[in-house]
């Protein structure tokens, strides 16, 4: 009769021990923000005490801030800048981590045939997207002779960084926070941390796995958002994989009912119409960021051409609001809502 | 006898157990404000109250009500954080002013996903 009696509450508390050590036995998860690189960074750890989880984090925090230091195009103390005042003057001596993404940026530049170019800079900033500030297109024209990533001279010996023409500017915006994402992935996994999530903004890197075995999941948001819930467009499961998007909802206004974005076309000057958003997987960050603004401004023909010769994948929604998906994300990608 | 053993023993472990399982979501049901990179304030989320706070820009009013929150007053230039509006959970954040408002542990949104992409 004792036994009976006994059997259901004694079953109760073995089913809360169980469940409390499927969330604590493999380590708990740990999530902290702060603004740096003029965005908001989210680290997200998988640890066994909230002490090294802490430390890990703030070592991560400080590895972002400080590359964000060496490439903050509006710091006159960063290494960017001394290149771009040194513009068409001399090469400038750079520490590794610049030097390493500015030959990345070369690198995708070539791939997607300039349609991302890290010299985008003398155009992009004649655009004021919070003030509705179009620059005229004589404006735009005059300054195209100053985008081009092949006037970018990259000297691995002497680490040093040169461009050739006076009133050239790099601005790194659409590499960096990828790079910064897999530089504070590489701190935590230095800090003993086996798996967690970096998110730079949108700019995702994921590693390891939750603590109930399962990959992280990852919203892509949905470039058409009409209301709170119908903020995310698909999820998709991770690990050890990054994920980035660009989409012409991030930084617009309307005007004339024409949308003016920031993903501008290198080759014109001007938004590129073909896309509403792109999101791009593969396993480092540095290369998702650069590639969903080259996939973004090439369209989805030539985009998803890219990615196949890369061997990447993404998920791109067309300017009418069509879904091209790569067929690597079979099985890990889930659409929810209309885009 | 053992049966009573049997149950205490458990008893003890699933008190522990639920310690075990507040510990692993530290910031699952509050409100942090971060200032300048270091932890500021840490509300509940289900207490009613406005919090004034004061950075490069001047004066910043935080307001928490009915679960949610929304940066009500800024004086930074682009005024993005008021026009984040009231969130449930997820990040506010005003780079000027160097103010972070995470709700409900961060960047969890809606279905369960563990960080979003935009």
């Amino acid at each position: 009769m004792n036994r009976k009696r006994l059997f259901f509450p004694a079953l109760f508390c073995l089913s809360v021990v169980l469940l409390s050590s499927c969330s604590g036995g493999n380590g708990s998860v740990y999530r902290q923000s702060k603004a740096l690189m003029d965005t908001y960074v989210t680290v997200t750890v998988v640890s066994p005490s909230k002490d090294k989880a802490e430390r890990a984090v703030q070592d991560a925090f400080s590895t972002i801030e400080r590359f964000g230091d060496l490439i903050n195009f509006f710091s006159d103390r960063s290494e960017l800048s001394k290149i771009n005042r040194n513009a068409g003057i001399a090469p400038v001596k750079v520490s590794a981590p610049t030097l390493d993404v500015v030959e990345k940026s070369l690198y995708v530049a070539r791939e997607s045939e300039g349609a991302f170019d890290p010299t985008i800079g003398p155009e992009i900033h004649m655009w004021d997207f919070h003030k509705k500030i179009k620059p005229s297109d004589s404006d735009i024209r005059e300054k195209l002779p100053l985008v081009d990533y092949r006037n970018v001279v990259v000297d691995k010996k002497n680490s040093t960084v040169f461009l050739k023409k006076k009133g050239m500017m790099l601005d790194l915006g659409g590499i960096a926070k990828g790079y910064g994402a897999d530089l504070a992935v590489g701190a935590l996994k230095r800090d003993g941390i086996r798996a967690g999530i970096v998110a730079v903004a949108g700019d995702i890197k994921t590693f390891g796995l939750k603590p109930d075995g399962s990959p992280w999941n990852v919203g892509i948001e949905n470039p058409r958002q009409k209301n709170a819930s119908d903020e995310i467009m698909a999820t998709i499961r991770l690990s050890d994989e990054a994920i980035s998007t660009s989409g012409d909802y991030q930084r617009f206004f309307i005007l004339d009912g024409r949308r003016y974005h920031h993903l501008l076309d290198p080759k014109t000057g001007h938004p590129a119409m073909f896309c509403r958003s792109v999101s791009v997987i593969t396993d480092k960050g540095v290369f998702t960021d650069s590639l969903a603004t080259a996939v973004f401004i090439l369209g989805p023909e030539r985009g998803m051409k890219l990615l196949q010769k890369l061997g990447m994948n993404g998920v791109i929604v067309d300017a009418k609001g069509n879904i091209h998906i790569t067929p690597g994300l079979k099985g890990k990608l889930t659409i929810e809502k209309d885009h | 006898m053992a049966d009573r053993l049997l149950f205490l023993v458990l008893l003890i472990g699933s008190v522990a157990g639920i310690f075990i399982a507040r510990d692993a979501l530290p910031q699952a049901t509050g409100v942090v404000i971060d200032v300048a990179g270091k932890p500021a304030y840490n509300f509940p989320i289900d207490v009613n109250r406005t919090v004034t706070l004061h950075g490069p820009y001047g004066k910043m009013v935080v307001e928490i009500r009915d679960r949610k929150v929304r940066m009500k007053e800024a004086h930074c230039p682009n005024l993005l954080c008021v026009k984040e509006g009231w969130i449930s959970k997820g990040v506010i954040v005003c780079l000027p002013n160097k103010v972070v408002i995470t709700v409900g542990g961060g960047t969890a949104g809606p279905k369960g996903v563990d960080a979003i992409t935009r």
